[in-house]
């Protein structure tokens, strides 16, 4: 347990920090569809037989914009951006960390294995996404519950922010298992960053070409993709993806950590 | 020179890594643009079934996207996002390295000032980034003249290219003052991310719901594209803001520089 | 002339105490030792003469030129050895080296011999990834990069720390042999047995503060003694308790050992009554010295 109360601690910081900043998104947010008059639904309606590509490059979104939850659904694009920032780093920081501030000695010459360190610096890790994500959720209700004035919301939102919570567990692990495999400690965030902005990236090709749908199963933002979500709730071959991947990268992270030289 | 150079080096490959990254996006991407000009036909097809005031009205809005360098601003902004991380990871990543590789010893007991490692470190710091431009900029002109079936206008597609470089030159300076003003950075990235994925929702958020006040505080907002295609100009004002800020910022971590202790390795 | 001159060189790290009007004048082609616990405050003063911190008050000259006006141009005769060594990853030893020498004025070629006959002397593979080179080889690369440029004053802060006996000998005689060339040495350590054996002059601080500077034989001698006595039978405490200028008195079973200040005289007629079995009669080291004036300040 010492291991997992140091990195509570650690991270203590950081994460009120990260939690700030999301309440501050959702608000700022939120606060600017007060003030929108969004396109007349004739209009809105009209666009919608648009090719996808015209769509995209115009700004449509898809969404009811009248609608507080409508509007949230184009925020959420940008909510999910900075929480899966958040799990990335914090998944390839919390592993490698320890190599990069030159601290692993002191720690693997206390008498615990390493499968030990490794579970209680995640167990840390699933702790602060998961209050990162409670946060997000409860000041979503509070501020599109303040916007919204007679519409339901929220079931909306929570199919919203399980999806979320899916996006930062897929990408915590991704970053640990970056985190595992990787020799360099200061080249893991690097690599688990890209590999986030490269699948941020497809998100908008994707958006642009019907021919390239096939692409969203690369990209774990598509899995969970807030349009899908709001309309349809969650795709089965998605969710299964994602246990996949989930899954995999834990895997992956024990695996390397576990037989690999440290870096000292 | 020694201190550029060393520098130059050390950043050569991921520099490499990113001016790739960054011409392959604009390349695959420009070259949907075919396919796009046949969407375009088919939203024009729909149109035309409407009334004529509101088909008008459209076709105006709508003008601007459906040229090339509408189509191209596009990505252009996802682009920028990635320049604007890479420039202020290199700011960050570039100051604050010495600390934590704890080399600064090595570099502040040479016979060199500290002005001199600053401004070494500065200019190789801005020349990767005016590598990263010219090469980006290049494929750029190339790419979008084979695709474009109507010609390319230079003012204007160098000014949109130009505002790639003004955002880097932003960033880089504001990378800069953050590896002064936070102390023991042991993760560029970890500073970096949150900052200009920061400035970057804001800007589209507020872009969304046409919330001008926005611009004045977020660079990827300085130099408007929809303005840019339709006068072929920036709206100067924004620029200035830009020098400024790039000027105190650069200014003011010269002197946090030139006075701060650096203490034993610890 | 002084190589190096500090004035009441004060400096405080926001509100905590770094040193305190601190006064050295060290003079041209002497070694110096400067010695102290951790935290006395050794660190702290190399780094604000290297201009690496910059003092809250006093001044320093070096070379007669001053600290912070000079500072590179002062540099351009110095060389550092700092205790720890972290040098820049993915570098060969020699690009790292090279790109140390770079920074000098001096003829690049002459650097380059001057770097290829040190690694021979100190056995070390120029050729190797800086990375991959053991503690001990990371010394040796710090102290080639803080001779290549052949300074005219070299400063050391605890330099010795993972080199092996031999080749601390080495280093040691490397640097007699620059101080011969008239080259000054600021040594600063907390092991007082390689101060003693390298130094000229020794500066104690303590808490920030200069406790005394003096020759080093002059310290040693300063008329102390230390004294161990064997009895053959019981011993006459007492006696020994009385005698005038005794410190650091021990008793053990037939043992007795103490030291011994001012004039011996009267102690030699009182152990001539004793039954003796043996008799030593030693120069005190720097270490006891040393204690004697920490544990002196204490009381």
């Amino acid at each position: 347990m010492n291991i997992f109360l140091r990195e509570l601690k650690v991270y203590r910081k950081g994460l009120l920090f990260w939690c700030l900043g999301m309440v501050m998104l959702v608000a700022s947010g939120m606060a600017k569809y007060a003030s929108f008059k969004g396109n007349s639904q004739a209009v809105v309606e009209l666009m919608s037989q648009f090719p996808k590509s015209v769509q995209a490059i115009f700004g449509l979104t898809g969404f009811d914009l009248t609608k507080a939850s409508g509007y949230f659904g184009v925020l959420y694009v940008y909510i999910a951006l900075m929480v899966t920032v958040h799990a990335v780093l914090l998944g390839a920081g919390i592993v490698s960390k320890e190599e990069r501030d030159k601290t692993s000695e002191f720690l693997f010459a206390k008498p615990i294995s390493r499968f030990r360190v490794l579970s209680e610096k995640i167990l840390a890790g699933l702790f602060n996404i998961l209050v990162l994500n409670l946060v997000t959720s409860l000041s979503s209700v509070y501020f599109i519950g303040y916007f919204a004035s007679d519409e339901s919301f929220m079931s909306d939102v929570i199919i919203l922010m399980v999806g979320l919570l899916m996006l930062q567990l897929i990408f915590f692990f991704i970053g640990t298992a970056v985190a595992g495999f990787c020799k360099k400690p200061k080249l893991s965030g690097t690599i688990a960053t890209s590999v986030l902005l490269l699948t941020f990236v497809m998100t908008f090709f994707i958006n642009i070409s019907e021919n390239l749908n096939w692409l969203s199963y690369f990209t774990p933002f598509k899995y969970f993709d807030a349009k899908d979500l709001m309309d349809s709730g969650f795709n089965l071959i998605y969710l299964v993806i994602s246990a996949i991947l989930v899954i995999v990268s834990i895997f992956i992270t024990y695996k390397f950590y576990y037989s690999r030289d440290l870096d000292v | 020179m020694n201190i550029f150079l060393r520098e130059i080096k050390a950043y050569r490959s991921s520099t490499l890594i990113w001016i790739l990254s960054l011409c392959t996006l604009v390349t695959v991407f420009l070259f949907m643009y075919p396919a796009f000009t046949r969407d375009v036909d088919a939203t024009r097809a729909i149109m035309a079934n409407l009334p004529a005031a509101m088909r008008d009205a459209l076709d105006i809005s709508l003008a601007n996207f459906f040229t090339i360098y509408g189509f191209f601003a596009y990505i252009f902004t996802f682009a920028t996002l990635a320049g604007a991380v890479q420039a202020m990871n290199l700011g960050v990543g570039i100051m604050s390295k010495e600390d934590s590789g704890k080399t600064v010893d090595f570099l502040l007991t040479k016979p060199i000032s500290r002005f001199k490692v600053f401004t070494s470190k500065l200019f190789a710091s801005f020349g990767l980034i005016l590598i990263t431009n010219t090469v980006f900029s290049l494929t750029s002109y190339i790419v979008a003249g084979i695709v474009s079936t109507d010609g390319l206008d230079i003012q204007i597609f160098s000014l949109i290219l130009a505002s790639f470089f003004l955002i880097q030159l932003f960033f880089l300076a504001l990378g800069i003052l953050f590896s002064m003003l936070i102390k023991k950075i042991k993760s560029p990235v970890a500073v970096t991310l949150p900052t200009v994925f920061g400035f970057f929702i804001i800007g589209m958020l507020g872009s969304i719901v046409g919330n001008d006040n926005v611009r004045y505080i977020c660079p990827f907002k300085f130099y408007d594209l929809n303005y840019v295609i339709d006068k072929g100009l920036y709206e100067i004002n924004y620029l200035y803001i830009e020098l400024v800020v790039v000027f105190i910022a650069v200014i003011a971590s010269y002197l946090i520089y030139s006075r701060k202790d650096i203490r034993a390795a610890s | 002339m002084n190589i190096i001159e500090t004035k009441k060189l004060t400096k405080y790290y926001g509100k905590s105490l770094g040193i305190s009007e601190i006064d050295l004048e060290i003079k041209e082609g002497e070694i110096f030792g400067f010695i102290g616990p951790n935290g006395a405050g050794k660190s702290t003063t190399i780094r604000t003469l290297l201009g690496l911190v910059y003092p809250t008050s006093g001044s320093a000259t070096i070379f007669g030129k001053d600290i912070i006006e000079f500072g590179p141009e002062i540099k351009e005769d110095i060389g550092y050895l700092p205790s720890e060594v972290f040098y820049y990853d993915g570098m060969r030893v020699i690009d790292l080296l090279k790109y140390s020498g770079s920074f000098y004025k001096k003829d690049q070629a002459v650097i380059l011999k001057k770097i290829k006959e040190l690694a021979e002397y100190l056995d070390l593979d120029l050729k190797k990834k800086i990375d991959d080179l053991s503690y001990g080889n990371k010394k040796k690369v710090g102290i080639i990069q803080g001779l290549l440029h052949e300074p005219k004053l070299i400063i050391l802060d605890e330099p010795t720390g993972g080199l092996d006996p031999l080749m601390q000998q080495r280093f040691f005689d490397l640097l007699r042999e620059e101080n011969k060339k008239g080259v000054t040495i600021l040594f600063s350590s907390h092991i007082l047995s390689e101060v003693q054996k390298l130094c000229d002059r020794v500066a104690i601080i303590k808490d920030g503060k200069i406790v005394k500077i003096d020759n080093i034989k002059d310290l040693a001698k300063d008329t102390h003694k230390r004294f161990k006595l064997e009895f053959k039978g019981e011993i006459d405490r007492k006696q020994v308790t009385e005698l005038i200028g005794v410190s650091d008195l021990a008793f053990d079973d037939n043992n007795a050992s103490f030291l011994l200040k001012g004039n011996i005289n009267e102690a030699i007629k009182l152990i001539a009554g004793f039954e003796l079995t043996n008799l030593l009669v030693e120069e005190p080291d720097l270490e006891e010295i040393f204690m004697h004036y920490y544990v002196a300040d204490k009381k």
